[in-house]
């Protein structure tokens, strides 16, 4: 062994890495995507207010890039009758919302929560994977642990 | 030719744990700065008794300077 290092992920990244985590955590968690304007969204938020719950969590450390960011765009998911919108907020941050009938504030939470993090976890994969292979890394093995953790082990030769 | 091995597992939340293996020294604290720039922050480091270890490189080029004193 020479060094065991523990990091934290930080998302800055531009919308085609962050559609592409979208993407990978929406199909782990069975969600199904559909990109959607805000307008359309705000029309649909406005007529669902009054009955529906709703719930907002941001992604600590993520800035999402203006550049080729069009303003309002955003990922809209759905599974039953519950609704994940992921956008960008003025600050340049990754913002979750939840919401759905019939679901407490807290469940919407949990869910959004979830769905934050298995979102970071497909973007570090989706950098980590695309990284080591640049650097001429050989993957030897890759398996999802019970624990829904994934592991990579690589292999280099160097002279 | 050196082999040098990385263990990488991202957990639930994106959290990355780094094992790198067969790097000693230097090369070892090159391929931690490059994962840290990949992924983010440093929660944590700790380095194992093979860091301490000279590189394969270090001990041809000692075995050379000693015969070339002779």
């Amino acid at each position: 062994m020479s060094t065991v290092l523990i990091l934290t992920p930080v998302i800055i990244s531009n919308l085609p890495a962050i559609a592409a985590a979208v993407a990978g955590a929406a199909a782990a968690m069975g969600l199904v995507a559909k990109e959607s304007v805000k307008g359309q969204v705000q029309q649909a938020q406005q007529q669902l207010a009054e009955v529906e719950q709703a719930v907002s969590v941001e992604l600590a450390d993520s800035e999402v890039l203006a550049q080729g960011v069009e303003t309002g765009r955003e990922f809209v998911l759905t599974k039953g009758e519950v609704e994940l919108r992921v956008s960008r907020d003025e600050r340049g941050r990754c913002v979750v919302c939840a919401k759905g009938k019939g679901h407490t504030k807290a469940e919407l939470k949990q869910m959004a929560e979830e769905f934050t993090q298995k979102m970071t976890q497909c973007f570090v994969y989706n950098r980590v994977a695309s990284e080591l292979k640049n650097k001429g890394f050989q993957i030897v093995n890759e398996e999802v642990m019970e624990d829904e953790s994934v592991r990579i082990n690589v292999r280099r030769w160097v002279d | 030719m050196a082999q040098h091995e990385v263990e990488i597992t991202i957990d639930r939340s994106g959290e990355v744990k780094v094992h790198v293996k067969g790097a000693k020294g230097k090369a070892c604290l090159e391929y931690a700065k490059w994962l840290t720039e990949i992924v983010g922050k440093v929660k944590s480091q700790e380095l194992t008794s093979e860091y301490y270890e000279p590189e394969v490189k270090s001990r041809i080029e000692l075995r050379e300077e000693l015969k070339s004193e002779e």
